[in-house]
């Protein structure tokens, strides 16, 4: 008799890849063969987990279309299961996957739009932080702020690409009426993703990116501010930080004094 | 202001009244038109997230009704520890929304750290049982709390399983000293894949231990040797599972009663006449003793 251990070991393997002899063995035959009783479990797991990244990434499977995305689907599963329990974890590496994908090597620009729907994700399900006040920000004194830390909020995520995805995840939003023609040569998009109401994507110039990204990263708003004008020389500090403060994208508690 | 309300709030207790699945879809619905359900039953996954919508709507929704959580990725019967993450995440969703019932399965879903993300079958041996026994113990201990386990539908049975599904869900009942979610369309499935009587499933379910019941529909898959049911919560009840109902409510008396359909959602008046038909049931079968 196998132990609980060996029978759920045999058992997620026979899912994921295929049901040994062995195994079938301690399948009763019932009113079927043990490969049928089995593989409504096998069918389940699958179409439940199919399901789950189709949510997470309904672009990508407009992109490829439903059979491609079936089976990215049954390949990229046995490959990165679940961790947990809980399925909004699941589906993090479908971008890295579909990178080195064979079959979706032509689509140069797909592991991007995955990677935008990603952050999409964890955006939704993010926490929501006291967001900076101009208050606060008016009460310290001009001279200390090269030293602040900004931190920000946590449903921000910042992404670059060198396709137009912001362009081509609009054109294939189910009620868009527009024109459909996108050209990949347009050339690359940095972009914010952010929960208000809803989840939003934003595009960014040079420099407001770079100085998010040094922000997120820990770094003081005086080296923010240099890796900004590093990347765009006419870029607006002051309005900049004016719009994230209205657009909440920083947060209050969080800023740090040194 | 909004603080103060929250902490006033207690668990308030399911009514033995019908309730429906809050669902994404129905979320505006639900907490604008604030429908006349007895209570509402959410998946306690769904609400693991930080923040966002799913967590307001339910903050909206509980200000209205009594909040069952059921859980389906807790993987109970496991070999693996169970998930100190989960019971955390689990344990503030109930400090938070004070739930009147928390339940899981009788099945696991995970071994060596990967889930698969299903309700899979247990053999139903002597060392399941002890396993499994202990394990709700540990749960309601570090959740300090009574949990239901909710009986699987089935499509396998084990050649070295032992102990009948009923016999093993009542044990499991009186050894961790949880309560039961008895799952009347799940009976119907399982009874009917594998040619069990769902007669002698009902009659052997310790009564006092019963505390809620689902009922949902299901699929038939054909295949040349014959049909398999498959519980697809995409349905209405099936007139089968509501003979099976009237008797479970003889048998039980009246008990939270919750009409479960995830996909292919159909618009929530559908969802609130199934409702409404198991709440006449009930006070049916009231009348009758009165």
């Amino acid at each position: 008799m196998p132990s609980l251990l060996e029978l759920q070991r045999e058992f997620s393997e026979g899912i994921l890849h295929s049901a040994g002899p062995e195994f079938l063995q301690k399948v009763r035959p019932g009113r079927f063969a043990p490969e049928r009783h089995f593989q409504i479990y096998r069918n389940n797991v699958f179409e439940s987990l199919t399901s789950a990244l189709k949510a997470v990434y309904p672009v990508t499977g407009r992109l490829v279309g439903e059979g491609f995305f079936r089976y990215a689907a049954a390949s990229y599963i046995p490959l990165h299961r679940p961790e947990s329990g809980n399925l909004h974890d699941f589906g993090e590496h479908f971008a890295s996957f579909l990178a080195g994908f064979p079959p979706a090597r032509e689509l140069s620009y797909l592991p991007d739009v995955a990677r935008l729907e990603w952050a999409m994700q964890e955006s939704f399900h993010a926490g929501f932080g006291q967001p900076l006040a101009l208050a606060t920000l008016s009460s310290i004194p001009e001279r200390e702020y090269g030293n602040l830390r900004f931190r920000l909020q946590p449903s921000a995520r910042l992404l670059a690409s060198s396709y137009p995805i912001l362009r081509i995840w609009q054109v294939n939003q189910p009620d868009y009426a527009g024109d459909q023609t996108i050209n990949l040569d347009e050339g690359g998009v940095k972009l914010l993703v952010i929960r208000h109401e809803d989840v939003e994507i934003l595009p960014l110039g040079e420099g407001d990116y770079s100085l998010l990204c040094a922000f997120a990263a820990g770094a003081t708003f005086a080296q923010g501010a240099k890796a900004a004008m590093d990347a765009q020389r006419d870029f607006d500090l002051t309005g900049a930080l004016a719009r994230h403060v209205q657009q909440a994208t920083l947060l209050d508690s969080e800023i740090e004094r040194k | 202001m909004a603080d103060a309300i929250k902490s006033d709030r207690v668990a308030t207790p399911i009514p033995a009244k019908a309730g429906i699945g809050l669902r994404a879809e129905h979320y505006r619905e639900v907490t604008d038109s604030q429908p006349p359900v007895g209570w509402l039953e959410v998946h306690s996954e769904n609400y693991f997230g930080d923040g966002g919508a799913p967590l307001e709507y339910l903050e909206q929704a509980r200000e209205h009704y009594p909040i069952s959580l059921h859980g389906v990725g807790l993987s109970i019967g496991s070999s693996d520890p169970l998930s100190r993450r989960h019971l955390e995440k689990l344990k503030s969703l109930i400090q938070r929304f004070e739930p009147g019932l928390v339940s899981d399965h009788l099945s696991w879903s995970s071994v060596d750290g990967s889930y698969l993300n299903d309700l899979l079958p247990l053999p139903y041996t002597e060392e399941a049982l002890r396993h499994f026994a202990k394990r709700v113990q540990q749960a309601q201990d570090y959740l300090g709390r009574e949990i239901l386990i909710e009986n699987p539908s089935s499509y396998l049975q084990y050649t070295h399983s032992t102990i009948p599904e009923w016999e093993f869900l009542a044990e499991v009942a009186r050894i961790a000293g949880c309560g039961i979610l008895l799952d009347i369309n799940n009976i119907h499935v399982s009874a009917m894949n594998h040619g069990y009587d769902a007669q002698q499933y009902l009659r052997a379910i310790p009564a006092n231990k019963v505390r809620e019941m689902h009922l949902a529909g299901f699929t038939i898959n054909r295949y040349p040797e014959g049909e398999i049911l498959i519980d697809t919560h995409n349905a209405p009840v099936a007139e089968e599972v509501w003979a099976l109902y009237r008797q479970a409510v003889k048998r039980l008396g009246s008990l939270p009663t919750l009409i479960e359909w995830d996909t292919d959602l159909p618009p929530l008046p559908v969802l609130l006449d199934e409702a409404r038909r198991a709440d006449e049931i009930m006070e049916k079968a009231h009348a009758l003793l009165a």
